[in-house]
């Protein structure tokens, strides 16, 4: 599928109809040949969550389902690691951890935990790169009372200092083992290459990093970020609406406003995003794990939808794509391999190709990965892999609304984003206009092979002699941590 | 520490999933029952009110759960098969078949069967002959004679130009690719010890397709493209086990383990045996096995359960029944010492400790459950408190009561990775102590109830997912031959004294009943990490 940020597909929504199964069954006996079957398209009007505005900025959607005796609470948070000062990287990672495991509000550490999990509820909280996310899972009978905890974990977090101390010692020893898993390192060492190591999208904490980071960090990290108007819950399960508000005004709407950090990520400049490069990791392993790709657009560029679909076909549509049938399906060489469009609102986004394959085809698979780009600039796509992208694209979107939690997050996410609430349907409609030469012209102005980043961990011996046939080659050595 | 939300019969262990982007997690939730009135009073009909079910005559199995919020459906297909069939040599063979079921069929991925079918038999002669004569050679001095080497040459030349010849008829990945243009969402499949798995989440007026293309597949898969597939199933063995440090550790803890039962095979097979598979022993291993009345079919989402049948009855109905197979698996005989195996690795170092334990079925299978709930799940649980929060040893610390399968006699585990500086044997003792401690102290009150309390919370959060719901229904029928099976385990497990948890842990953890795998570092040093900045070498 499209790599879509706001959900995964995307779909028609029109008035709701009933369609009867037998519509479509083939007139024979059994049911005939299932390519040629045709269906009346997915027919479905979603529910509309209510947004509500608090008097301190706080914004809550809602949308009641009574299916179950749950209820399901997530905040989303303007905080993150994009705030860490230059020598504590990994402060808003550890604020995050212990806000959770520290206690707060009135509860110690333990209580909370007691508390919570007599009664099987369930609290997480974490502050990520460009946002964080805070959730509460209860049953409905206990919402008030997991309400209670939860909002002092989030207002009032204790940092319980032996918790603190314990967190720093388990980021370092995450810390420690970084390097234990290739594509743990493929991964991190990549994104450094295309962002740069000390870019906000690339960072990583290390070991002086974490222990120079203490108690007093964490809580002042917090005060000066965490704020009630920079917060967007959404809440869906077994409530009545009205109900519903009076709590949360009750466990938060005397909660003051703050200043609101920026979520503002500076560009790499274009010179240095245009130097194509080739870096080596030796690491004692049996496959080579390949990353190729370079820094590409937003998901609000005009050229997004037929770069997205350009990608489809190329690499991120996993069975359907030229990648998989040319890599995997026809030459047998991975197990996993495909490309992806990673484009969202905030820093700039990343067009790759991936695969991990045996060292002795290494050599080949960089070759596809190439050849199959240059196909994607110099001609146009079939008119059956147009059809088929479109349709897999417009039959899957009611996909994007399958639950009351699913319809809710997205529209959280939209509106941290930035984006119109409509703005899966203004996609949709993008792509059912699409035309070969939209994507042709995409893909030539948005796929380079000239700037490509390529990276490869695997065996010393043979790696670094095949890699040399595609551009000077430099190994990036790792060093012992301590 | 685990999720508090999670399956009672895990089958995470030994899972291999056809596609790299998911990790072989069953994040199952427990089935939601009506078992705790005052729990779900205020709910609609319980679970155990809203199953439909249907048996055809060639012994299909069709479980279906009416939701009609959204119009899409999940579905289930579960076969009662797994690695626990395959015989010594041909170790893989049932992953192997999952990868051959994505190829098509008669109709489906080909562009004319009838010219393509006499090039896949001579194909599949030309590939086992030159197998044959390849291992042949490999073990003689010399390379064998010239005689033999021209004669291996002659069958890789016929052999690539029928590899040639039959990919003119293939229609790449079509199976795949219907779903796609349809809107389905999470097309894949997985095998583990015990099972195999088939899944798929479609717009729910898709219906029909679904049974067009999945009954013709359970009737009549055709395997193109083996020998290739073959190389990507070993891409995928090393992904999974051999470059994994975890995966290598797991794969050699459980075969040191299990020295008689197909337990301590991995699913993924020996590389050998992978690279020996044919296409007939595959043919043969699919009619034994892949046959209705071994399978389940599990539905949940907007349709009719009536229109649902009716559909089942075309399609399925048609595919006639095997013969019950009387698989034969040897006994693991009664482990008389303690097993410790090492493997060395560039990785930072991990602990796993096992005890057999009956599989499924045996009244002290419950008790298990208690044991894993108490130690592992959950913040307050005993290891995460004691080895992670108040000794500092642990960095991670976990628990599994059915490792690598469920239904058979299997291993109770405890994993751990120590935080340094400590190391594993600091850890390892740190364990036992925990082990004797569940021996010596009965569980508190308080901690039997937890655990009853969770179960009866996640029963109620299973109903929330269509695709999780059906893949629950579908595994119970299939491992325990009724999915009911979850209904009385709830009251089993509420019933486990701390009694009963000192005398099974006394029973069974044992030093003479273990076995101890540890991930060692190899290289003699350091942790390593890329230095920032400026630490690029020419």
């Amino acid at each position: 599928m499209m790599n879509v940020k706001h959900g995964a597909t995307l779909g028609l929504l029109a008035m709701l109809v009933a369609v009867p199964l037998t519509t479509a069954c083939a007139g024979e006996a059994g049911l005939g040949d299932p390519r040629t079957m045709t269906f009346a398209p997915v027919e479905f009007l979603p529910p509309e969550p209510e947004r509500v505005v608090f008097e301190n900025g706080m914004v809550v959607y809602l949308l009641e389902d009574h299916e179950l005796p749950l209820i399901t609470l997530t905040a989303t948070i303007k905080a993150g690691s994009w705030l860490d000062p230059a020598g504590k990287i990994g402060l808003a990672g550890l604020t995050g951890l212990v806000m959770r495991t520290g206690g707060g509000g009135d509860l110690s550490a333990e209580q909370v935990d007691e508390e919570l999990e007599h009664f099987a509820g369930d609290i997480s909280i974490g502050l990520g790169r460009q946002s964080g996310s805070a959730s509460l899972d209860v049953l409905s009978k206990d919402f008030t009372r997991g309400l209670q905890i939860f909002a002092g974990l989030i207002r009032t977090p204790a940092f319980d200092p032996a918790r603190v101390e314990l967190a720093k010692l388990q980021a370092i020893e995450g810390i420690r083992r970084r390097q234990d898993n290739p594509g743990s390192v493929v991964g991190r060492e990549f994104v450094k290459m295309l962002y740069g190591a000390d870019h906000p999208t690339a960072r990583e904490s290390t070991i002086e990093s974490v222990r120079r980071i203490n108690r007093d960090d964490l809580a002042a990290f917090h005060r000066a970020s965490l704020h009630p108007n920079g917060m967007i819950l959404g809440v869906t399960g077994d409530f009545k609406k009205s109900d519903m508000l009076a709590s949360l005004r009750d466990a938060f709407g005397d909660w003051a406003k703050g200043a609101v950090p920026q979520l503002t990520i500076t560009d790499v400049p274009e010179g240095d995003a245009m130097i194509p490069a080739i870096r080596f990791v030796a690491k004692d392993t049996t496959q080579t794990h390949l990353r190729l790709g370079h820094l590409s657009i937003k998901e609000n560029d005009a050229d997004y939808v037929p770069v997205a679909i350009a990608n489809d076909i190329l690499g991120g549509s996993s069975f359907r794509s030229r990648l998989f049938n040319d890599v995997r399906t026809k030459r047998g060489l991975a197990y996993s391999v495909g490309s992806r469009l990673n484009a969202g609102m905030h820093d700039q986004g990343v067009w790759l190709m991936r695969a991990e394959t045996k060292s002795v085809s290494t050599q080949e698979v960089i070759e596809r990965f190439i050849v199959n780009i240059e196909r994607m600039r110099s001609e146009l796509v079939s008119d059956a892999e147009l059809a088929e992208a479109k349709e897999a694209y417009v039959n899957s979107f009611i996909f994007s609304f399958s639950s009351p939690s699913a319809i809710v997050d997205r529209l959280v996410k939209l509106e941290y984003d930035g984006l119109p609430k409509n703005f899966l349907q203004q996609l949709r409609d993008k792509v059912v206009k699409l035309t070969k030469e939209d994507i042709l012209a995409a893909a030539k102005k948005h796929l380079h092979p000239d700037r490509l980043k390529i990276i490869a961990v695997g065996s010393g011996k043979t790696i670094p002699g095949v890699l040399s046939t595609f551009g000077e080659v430099k190994e990036i050595r790792l060093q012992p941590e301590e | 520490m685990k999720s508090r939300s999670r399956s009672r019969l895990k089958l995470s262990e030994g899972y291999v999933h056809r596609h790299g982007a998911v990790l072989a997690v069953c994040t199952g939730f427990f089935l939601s029952l009506s078992l705790n009135l005052d729990l779900v009073s205020a709910a609609p009909p319980s679970l155990a009110d809203r199953v439909i079910e249907h048996k055809l005559v060639n012994g299909l199995t069709v479980l279906m759960v009416e939701r009609h919020q959204t119009p899409i459906v999940s579905i289930n297909i579960t076969f009662a098969v797994g690695g626990i069939n395959e015989q010594v040599g041909q170790t893989g063979i049932a992953h192997f078949y999952e990868h051959m079921a994505f190829k098509g069929t008669r109709t489906v991925g080909t562009k004319d069967y009838e010219k393509e079918q006499p090039i896949l038999d001579e194909l599949a002669l030309v590939g086992t002959e030159l197998d044959h004569r390849q291992r042949e050679l490999a073990i003689k001095s010399g390379g064998g004679t010239a005689d033999e080497q021209a004669a291996v040459a002659s069958l890789q030349e016929r052999f690539a130009e029928l590899q040639t010849q039959a990919s003119h008829y293939v229609v790449g990945n079509e199976l795949a690719l219907l779903y796609q243009r349809h809107g389905g969402i999470g097309f894949n499949a997985s095998t583990g010890k015990d099972l195999t798995r088939y899944t798929i989440s479609l717009p729910a007026n898709r219906l029909p397709l679904w049974a067009a293309v999945e009954s013709d597949r359970m009737a009549h898969p055709v395997f193109r493209e083996f020998y290739k597939e073959r190389g990507v199933v070993m891409e995928e063995r090393r992904l999974r086990n051999d470059d994994s440090p975890s995966g290598l550790l797991f794969e050699t803890f459980t075969s040191a383990a299990f020295r008689a039962h197909g337990y301590g095979v991995p699913t993924i097979g020996w590389e050998s045996d992978i690279l020996s598979l044919t296409p007939a022993e595959t043919e043969a291993f699919f009619k034994a096995h892949y046959v209705p009345n071994r399978a389940t079919i599990a539905l949940v989402g907007d349709f009719n359960s009536k229109d649902v049948i009716a559909l089942i009855e075309q399609t399925f109905g048609k595919i006639p029944a095997a013969p019950p197979s009387f698989a034969r698996m040897p006994v693991e005989p009664e482990q008389r010492g303690e097993r410790r195996v090492e493997v060395e690795f560039d990785a930072e170092p991990a602990l796993v400790i096992g005890y057999h334990k009956p599989g499924l079925g045996h009244p002290d299978d419950d008790v298990f459950e208690v044991i894993d709930a108490v130690l592992s799940e959950g913040h307050t649980s005993r290891l995460q408190r004691k080895l992670v929060r108040e000794r500092r040893l642990a960095a991670s610390v976990g628990s599994d009561a059915n490792h690598p399968g469920v239904r058979a006699p299997n291993l109770f585990i405890l994993t751990a990775t120590p935080l340094a500086p400590h190391t594993t044997a600091e850890l390892e003792a740190a364990m036992y102590e925990e082990v004797e401690r569940l021996k010596q102290e009965p569980v508190s009150p308080k901690e039997l109830e937890r655990v009853i309390n969770n179960l009866d919370a996640d029963m109620v959060r299973a109903l929330q997912s269509n695709s999780g719901l059906a893949s629950q229904l579908a595994m119970y029928q299939a491992l325990a031959g009724d999915w009911r099976y979850v209904l009385t385990l709830r009251d089993k497990v509420a019933a486990v004294t701390a009694a009963d948890v000192q005398r099974v842990a006394s029973q069974y953890f044992t030093k003479s009943n273990r076995t101890v795998g540890l991930l060692v570092k190899k290289s003699q040093g350091k942790t390593v990490a890329a230095v920032q900045g400026g630490e690029v070498a020419p």
